[in-house]
């Protein structure tokens, strides 16, 4: 201890004192193999707790959202992920594993659910941007520490869907034969692109059931551009009050629309001609007729549409929607004089029969565009050879795509895309990922569909490619 | 003491300890924890949704870790509830069981519960106790908890041959204890016929305090939770009701050099006791009481304070001891568990006196169960520079 005297202070003793506090880490078993396996193995595992879906890294023995045990629950993440946060280190201490200036990054590594923090090397610190692809250097020598990965350096970034693109020929319509024909033979020209639609809200998804639900105009901006990014061709969205009320109101749905395409200029906006319940035919299309959109959905059949608990069959909502054939064919009209591309909602076999029936009078241009809805309490649940029935009953120039509901979502759009049709996903549709967790957003759904294309060969389709497929009008 | 009749009885309805011991390298810290919140929900057959509140306890920086109780809830179970951190030192564990007595007893909450745990393999228990002295006075002559004023005390009343024998005494009785008890950190199997080449051999650690006499350091974590009476005899079998705890604090230094008989050091044991038999009629503490779970740190402050604790006169703590009334059989047996002799992982060893007391209470604390019926218990934590925390259970709601 030494004495301190500061000026006008000399009546007033100050002790100056240091304490040396040495301590030991125990990892416990759980910390030790994860380190153990980078040591050895360079491998990075992490844990995956069965109650909640969420993959721990650095591991832990306990999910401590559920208390569920999880200590042999081991799964192994990627090598590369993503700098979710970062900060500059610029000061020079004994405890820190480099010489200042260096940069602390927290890293999300694919497949994980939670960042763990590390250094960060081998680019310039003005060069660090959040959502940059690292991937991790392995030590040459151990440490049996964390430190058995030296550092995180900047990844490759991965080719986006859109420099994909970019890259390769684009479609024309020339490049396809007599498609119809093929089809039936289930002998799609798989070089044909694959156009994603991602519904973004429908009418019945609320907040509660997935906080990733736009409800504002710039939500909607946000997320659409989004999911453009992710592969989405064209976007369905039901515009809706601040408090998530599904509304007819004009000026909302044109701020709605209008802000997606400020948002991203390219991409095809599909709006709805069922925009929720109590609502009037001449409100339903009026609002088409007055904005215009790309495209509109076009609904073919009077059915009950209701809200059904699926293990129980106890009905919470009873709903007829009333589709006539009058308004089949007054908007039908509407549709295809103001411009606007018709997608034509068929929830049974029946529906499309309606189309083809009403459609006898000349209304809709070609290549008509059919969209298969399965699982609406009230339509029909998925089934392959019910698709492939209603696939066989096309026109022969007309496209289909295919949405789910729920857990009819990723099997209906596999099949589709398999058979040479298209993909619709979304938030409207389905609240969750494949694994049952929630989506962060429509757009984890598109990228779900991009893996699926990705899997059979099939190019994602861009917006100007989309436009031609389903003979839309130029932007 | 200012004191108020409880808003509603309290219950002690689950118990889980871990093994304790010197080496746990398997577990790091909220694993430790997570071993004694499992075996308490299980020993109360509840999750942890039904615990409203989680009360969690250590030394201040003995695993140098700040703020442990955050990183914790890996083990704890709080994610999501209300959580306290207490950490008074010593008392902690008592302290623990304090506050969740209180916080049930408010209406707050109607179960709660409470941790307490120490991973001494990990931090450097010097470094941190080192601090909690005046700096300038008495940093230099004060060595962590380690005194020998106690049996410079007893030594110089009893003189050193009968001091030696009965701190020795107490201390084979705690290792007998600690044989019979599963959970207990260090039984090494001493005998009676040990105690002369024990106070020849074992090393000297200050004045005629002995390496062998002082207590362990251990790895541990303990769990119990409270619950409201309601609750209490809807959910257990054999609730065991607090009746009444007692906090006595006291300025003080470890200064043994400057040691002065007019002012004697160790007061607020006997201090709390007093006041905690007066309010609640106890006049025969020693006749009441069937069993005392004492915070004991070394044999010659145990010897020392067992006259403290029951107000006896003269001699008649050390015959207690010399008379081995104080074992398993006996009189009054104190600490069946081994004591923190026998266990020491610091920020748990107050608790666990209070869950090894309710142990004997519910009358299933295993091998070492004393065999007599177990109506009343008592229960001490010590810590600090010196200070008190009493805890009185019953087996009836009948006071």
């Amino acid at each position: 201890m030494t004495k301190i005297q500061m000026n006008g202070y000399e009546d007033s003793y100050v002790i100056e004192g240091k304490m040396a506090l040495p301590y030991t880490y125990f990892a416990g078993r759980v910390g030790s193999k994860f380190i153990t396996t980078i040591r050895d193995q360079k491998k990075i595992m992490g844990v995956k707790c069965p109650a909640c879906n969420m993959v721990y890294l650095p591991p832990r023995q306990v999910c401590d959202k559920d208390f569920t045990d999880i200590r042999d629950k081991w799964v192994e993440v990627s090598n590369t992920g993503t700098v979710v946060n970062f900060t500059v280190v610029r000061y020079d201490d004994k405890h820190l594993p480099r010489k200042a200036p260096f940069v602390l990054a927290l890293i999300k590594l694919d497949g994980a659910d939670t960042p763990f923090m590390h250094i960060l090397e081998e680019c310039t610190i003005e060069n660090v941007k959040i959502g940059m692809n690292v991937e991790a250097v392995f030590a040459k020598e151990t440490t049996n520490t964390i430190l058995d990965i030296d550092h995180f350096k900047p990844a490759a970034e991965r080719l986006s869907v859109h420099e994909i693109n970019a890259a390769r020929k684009q479609w024309v319509p020339a490049d396809e034969p007599d498609t119809q024909e093929k089809r039936r033979g289930g002998r799609p020209d798989m070089s044909k692109p694959v156009i994603i639609t991602a519904a973004l809200t429908g009418a019945a998804t609320m907040r509660n059931q997935n906080p990733s639900v736009p409800y504002k105009p710039e939500e909607f901006a946000e997320e659409a551009y989004k999911c453009w990014k992710a592969g989405a061709a064209m976007v369905h969205a039901h515009a809706r009050e601040d408090g998530g009320m599904t509304t007819h109101d004009h000026g909302r749905i044109k701020a709605t629309f209008d802000a997606i395409k400020d948002r991203c200029p390219d991409l095809i906006v599909n709006l709805s001609s069922a925009v929720g319940m109590g609502v009037t035919p001449e409100q339903r299309i009026s609002q088409i007729v007055a904005i215009k959109p790309d495209m509109a959905s076009l609904n073919t059949n009077t059915m009950n549409f209701g809200i059904v608990e699926r293990k129980t069959g106890k009905i919470f909502i009873d709903y007829v929607f009333e589709n006539t054939f009058t308004m089949l064919q007054d908007f039908g009209k509407a549709m295809e004089e103001n411009g606007v591309k018709p997608e034509i909602e068929c929830y049974d076999i029946g529906g499309l029969d309606n189309t083809l029936l009403i459609g006898k009078q000349g209304i809709f241009s070609d290549p008509m565009n059919f969209n298969f809805v399965w699982g609406v309490a009230g339509g029909q649940a998925f089934r392959s050879e019910a698709f492939i029935a209603m696939m066989n009953a096309l026109p022969a120039k007309a496209n289909f795509t295919t949405c789910g509901v729920g857990t009819d979502q990723y099997p209906c759009i596999m099949q589709s895309c398999i058979l040479g049709g298209h993909m619709r996903v979304g938030l409207e549709d389905n609240t969750r990922m494949p694994n049952g967790a929630l989506a962060k957003g429509s757009y984890e759904q598109v990228e779900v569909a991009v893996s699926i294309a990705n899997a059979l060969g099939r190019p994602v389709a861009t917006t100007a490619e989309a436009r031609l497929i389903m003979g839309l009008r130029k932007r | 003491m200012a004191h108020q009749k409880k808003n509603r009885n309290v219950g002690i309805i689950g118990i889980g300890q871990t093994k304790h011991s010197s080496h746990r390298e398997d577990v790091n810290q909220p694993e430790l924890i997570h071993e004694a919140v499992s075996l308490a929900l299980k020993d109360a057959d509840l999750t942890m949704k039904e615990i409203n509140c989680v009360v969690h306890g250590n030394m201040e920086l003995f695993e140098m870790v700040h703020s442990p109780d955050l990183w914790h809830v890996l083990g704890t179970g709080a994610y999501g509830k209300d959580s306290i951190r207490i950490t008074t030192g010593g008392t902690v564990g008592a302290t623990l069981s304090c506050a969740s007595d209180n916080l049930v007893a408010s209406g707050m909450y109607d179960i709660v519960m409470a941790i307490g745990f120490e991973k001494l393999q990990e931090g450097h228990t010097t470094g941190g106790i080192t601090n909690m002295a005046d700096p300038l006075w008495f940093r230099k002559i004060q060595a962590g908890a380690l005194t020998g004023s106690s049996a410079y005390d007893v030594e110089r009343e009893f003189g050193l041959e009968r001091a030696n024998r009965a701190s020795l005494t107490y201390r084979i009785i705690m290792d007998k204890h600690a044989g019979l008890n599963p959970n207990a950190h260090r039984a090494f199997g001493l005998d009676f016929n040990q105690i002369d080449d024990l106070i020849r051999t074992s090393p000297k650690l200050v004045g005629e305090l002995k390496l062998i006499e002082m207590c362990s350091q251990s790895d541990g974590a303990c769990c119990v939770i409270f619950a409201c009476e309601k609750k209490a005899k809807e959910l257990a079998k054999t609730p065991v009701w607090i009746r009444d705890h007692i906090t006595a604090h006291k300025e003080e230094t470890f200064n043994i050099f400057g040691y002065n008989r007019a002012f004697p050091v160790m007061k607020t044991h006997k201090f709390a006791a007093k006041q905690l038999f007066e309010r609640n009629g106890i006049k025969d503490p020693l006749n009441y009481f069937d069993v005392f779970e004492m915070y004991d740190p070394a044999s010659w402050w145990a010897i020392d304070w067992i006259r403290d604790f029951f107000a006896l006169k003269g001699d008649e703590h050390l015959k207690l001891v010399e008379n081995k009334e104080i074992m398993i059989g006996g009189k009054m047996p104190i600490n069946p568990s081994g004591g923190v002799i026998g266990s020491n992982p610091i920020g748990a060893t107050a608790l666990i006196r209070v869950a090894e007391a309710a142990l004997q209470v519910r009358g299933n604390a295993g091998p070492h169960q004393i065999p007599t019926p177990v109506n009343h218990a008592l229960a001490s934590g010590f810590g600090g520079t010196m200070w008190t925390v009493m805890t009185m259970l019953e087996k009836d709601l009948n006071w």
